[in-house]
Parts: structure tokens; sequence; C-alpha cells
């Protein structure tokens, strides 16, 4: 009856009303606001477990993530290495190689330089002249980040910058919770690049051109100069 | 006797039929409107119990997105970081600035800044950030420009459809994997081709499937 007598107006009536809505909420899709998201519908949406980060009342400081108790290690996280993890040798002296299960090449070099640039050049510069962007930007240091190329740091051996990265010198803390230890590594061979790229001379470069520990480091003078 | 009905009630199944559709389309559009992750998420921007600005930091300064949320690119879950991060230069820069109160006192107690968490899935949806970072995804295609906000908002609305639509044809949102944190990186500047980068092992191939993101 009325369906067939009233198509023209049926077929109007929801285009009409669309453009109402439309012209009474224009704009307010993505409109900002400080009030959590309102889910009508909130199905599962928090379940009753302990995500990474979130907070948890069954424990007295609200932590989720537990600390392990003190004095216990966990398996598989004895760290005994001490090269490895302490960048020392038997003798604990400041070891100035990469651990034995590292390789020195152009992959390692690459990764170094890569975190080297995430987690040091805020400070140190991308060169090591300790004039990184955070440095001439952040407000100002009380103490200077070091400038790496200075004469005091150029002898020192490869383990002196892991042992820095772990755990801090002076005023600069330690980088142990944040890089974790090879790429720690990977960056103390970095930072020897940057040195040896910045004393390196044209004679220094090896006639053939094999991809080899020796070589790694004079073909990275490029960039290093070119910074 | 006189009619149960009077006359004008003749009219009412007119007056519904034209009713009704409107009624129905504008139901139909509101809560496609107003349901949507686009409205109910998309712009939400609490406030922070520090006025942490990523505009400083992350766009002025440059800082790396994993200086601070270093396990990106390895686990699940960006981690927002421990005090101890803030600490690496506000021991140095701006030690005394009331603004950053909260922060030492943080430090001091070991317990955590209570932030307000900004982007937050559904707990039935298991998303890992880690192969997404791998597959050359951008920080900025989910995140927006987050190197530009004083204040961290929701920029996407992270719904099921919207990650559908890049998992179906995830090629104009993959970047060079080492331009993954680049706020920067412009795919009109530099056309890039993820077929061709020497430097993929493999062809990202996402899930489409339930079980992909619903375990």
């Amino acid at each position: 009856m009325t369906l067939t007598s009233n198509r023209p107006a049926r077929a109007a009536a929801p285009l009409l009303a669309l453009a109402a809505v439309m012209a009474a909420t224009g704009g307010c899709r993505g409109s900002r606001s400080e009030d959590p998201p309102v889910h009508l519908q909130q199905n599962m949406d928090f379940q009753e477990r302990g995500d990474a980060q979130e907070y948890n009342g069954f424990f007295a400081d609200g932590r989720v993530m537990r600390k392990p108790p003190q004095g216990t290690v966990a398996v598989g996280f004895l760290k005994d290495d001490d090269h490895l993890y302490r960048g020392r040798n038997l003798d604990g002296t400041l070891a100035d190689a990469l651990p034995p299960s590292m390789k020195l090449d152009e992959k390692l070099l690459n990764r170094g330089e890569a975190r080297y640039n995430i987690y040091c050049a805020p400070c140190h510069g991308d060169t090591g002249h300790g004039d990184g962007p955070v440095t001439r930007r952040g407000g100002g240091f009380s103490v200077q980040p070091a400038n790496l190329h200075m004469a005091r740091l150029l002898p020192e051996s490869l383990g002196y910058y892991f042992h820095v990265a772990t755990n801090g010198k002076g005023k600069m803390r330690g980088y142990k919770a944040q890089i974790p230890v090879e790429d720690r590594w990977a960056i103390a061979a970095w930072v020897r690049t940057l040195q040896v790229s910045h004393t390196a001379k044209a004679s220094d470069i090896p006639a053939g051109n094999a991809p080899s520990p020796s070589a790694a480091a004079p073909t990275d003078t490029k960039k290093g100069a070119a910074q | 006797m006189p009619a149960i009905f009077p006359r004008w009630t003749n009219n009412v199944p007119i007056v519904i039929g034209l009713l009704a559709p409107l009624v129905g389309a504008g139901l139909i559009f509101a809560v496609w409107y107003w349901f949507s992750p686009y409205y109910t998420d998309v712009g939400y921007r609490p406030e922070q119990p520090v006025p942490y600005s990523h505009k400083l930091h992350a766009g002025e300064m440059g800082i790396d997105c994993r200086y601070c949320h270093n396990t990106v690119e390895k686990a699940a879950h960006a981690a927002i970081p421990p005090t101890g991060t803030c600490m690496n230069c506000h021991e140095l820069v701006k030690a005394d600035s009331p603004r950053l109160a909260l922060v030492r006192e943080s430090h001091a107690a070991d317990m955590p800044v209570p932030w307000v968490r900004v982007h937050q899935l559904p707990d039935y949806a298991f998303f890992n950030h880690s192969p997404h970072l791998a597959a050359g995804v951008g920080c900025v295609s989910c995140h927006g420009r987050v190197d530009q906000m004083a204040v961290v908002e929701m920029k996407q609305p992270l719904s099921m459809g919207w990650c559908l639509d890049c998992h179906r044809d995830p090629k104009p949102n993959l970047r060079p994997l080492d331009q993954v944190t680049n706020m920067n990186w412009d795919p009109a500047e530099t056309p890039y081709d993820p077929d061709r980068d020497a430097n993929r092992k493999r062809k990202v191939n996402p899930p489409t499937h339930c079980s992909g993101c619903h375990r």
C-alpha cells in the first residue's frame, strides 16, 4: 500500500536524514578530548590478566611486573661471562677485544653505528665530539658530555668503552638497563671506529678491498669524515 | 454505532511509511558515526602527570624513539621508559625544575610515574610491535607525527577495520628498514618499492585470518 505510493519520498528520506545529522555533527570526528574513550560495547576489552606495565592492585606497590627477589638469579641469566658482561679479563683488567662470542665484521659495525646514533649521539654527537643536539639544545648540562677524541680517551681499551656504556662514568648514568649487552659491545667498536677514522690518513686504507676485520675501520672512514 | 478509530488514523500507515526509513537511516548513521573508533578514540589526549613534550625531545632535539621506547624492536610492548631513562639527562639538565618534581620523586622512591595510557588495544587483540618494525612499518603510520605533539594524542582509530586495511595492502605503509623511526621520511620524496629492497630478507605477508591477532 504505502510502500508503492510513497516511493519517491522513501528514497529521499534517508538522504535528508543523513544530510541533517551530518550538518549537526560536522567535524566531530577526531575532535580532541581529555576524557577516556567511551566504549559502549565493552565485550572483553579489559581482561583480568597482567599485561606489561599495567597496574595491578594485588601487590602493595601496584606493579604487575615484579622484580626478582633479592639475591636470586633467573635461570639462564647468571651472566658469569666476565668478558661479555663486565668487559674484564680473568685477571680483572679491562679487556681490549670483543668477547670471543662476537665477531668484528661489517654487520657489527653497522649495528654499532645505528645503536650509537640512538643512545649516544644525542649527547656525544654523531662524530663523538661531545656536541650532540641534546648537548646543544637541552637546556644546558651542568657537566659537558665527553669528547670521545680527547687525548686521555684514545689509549683506553675497548672494554673501557663497554664498561662506561654499561656502568656510566662520573655524571653519565649506565646504560645496561637500556641497551642489550651485545649492542653495548657493538657501540664500543663503533666508538673505536670513530676515533680511528678521526686520525686516519689515506695511506691507512689497505690496497685490497676484501672485507676483513682490519679493513672494516678504514672503510668507515668515509662515513666518519663526511659527518 | 460510532467508528472505533477516528478518520485521521487512516493516515497512520502513510506517516509510518514515511518516518520509518528516516528513523532507520538515522539510527544506522548514528551508530556508524558515533560508535566508531574514529569518533570515540581519535583525538584522545589525556593530561599527563608530567608535562613531557615529545615535540621538544623527539622533534626539536631529534632523540630517536628507541632511546626511550627501547623494547619496541624486540618485544610486543613498546615500553614506557623507566624513570631512570629520564634521569640520564635530567640529573644534569633542569635538575631543579618544578615541572620535573614528580620525576625526581619517582626516581628517589623507586616507583613509576603514573603516566596515562593513550593507545590501548582491547585485551583480546594481541598486537606485537616487533614484527611491524621488522616489516618496515613506520611509527608515524599508527601514531602520527608524535614529534610535533606537545601532548600525545591518538591519531588513528586502531580499530579492526583500520588494521585490516593495511594487512590486506601493506605496501603503501612500508618504508626502508632503517627509516622506521624517522618521522620525516616522506614516500612522496623518495619513492620506495619494498619488493626491490635488497635489505629485506622476505616478503611482507601480514595475516588476515582471525587468529593472526585473536589468539
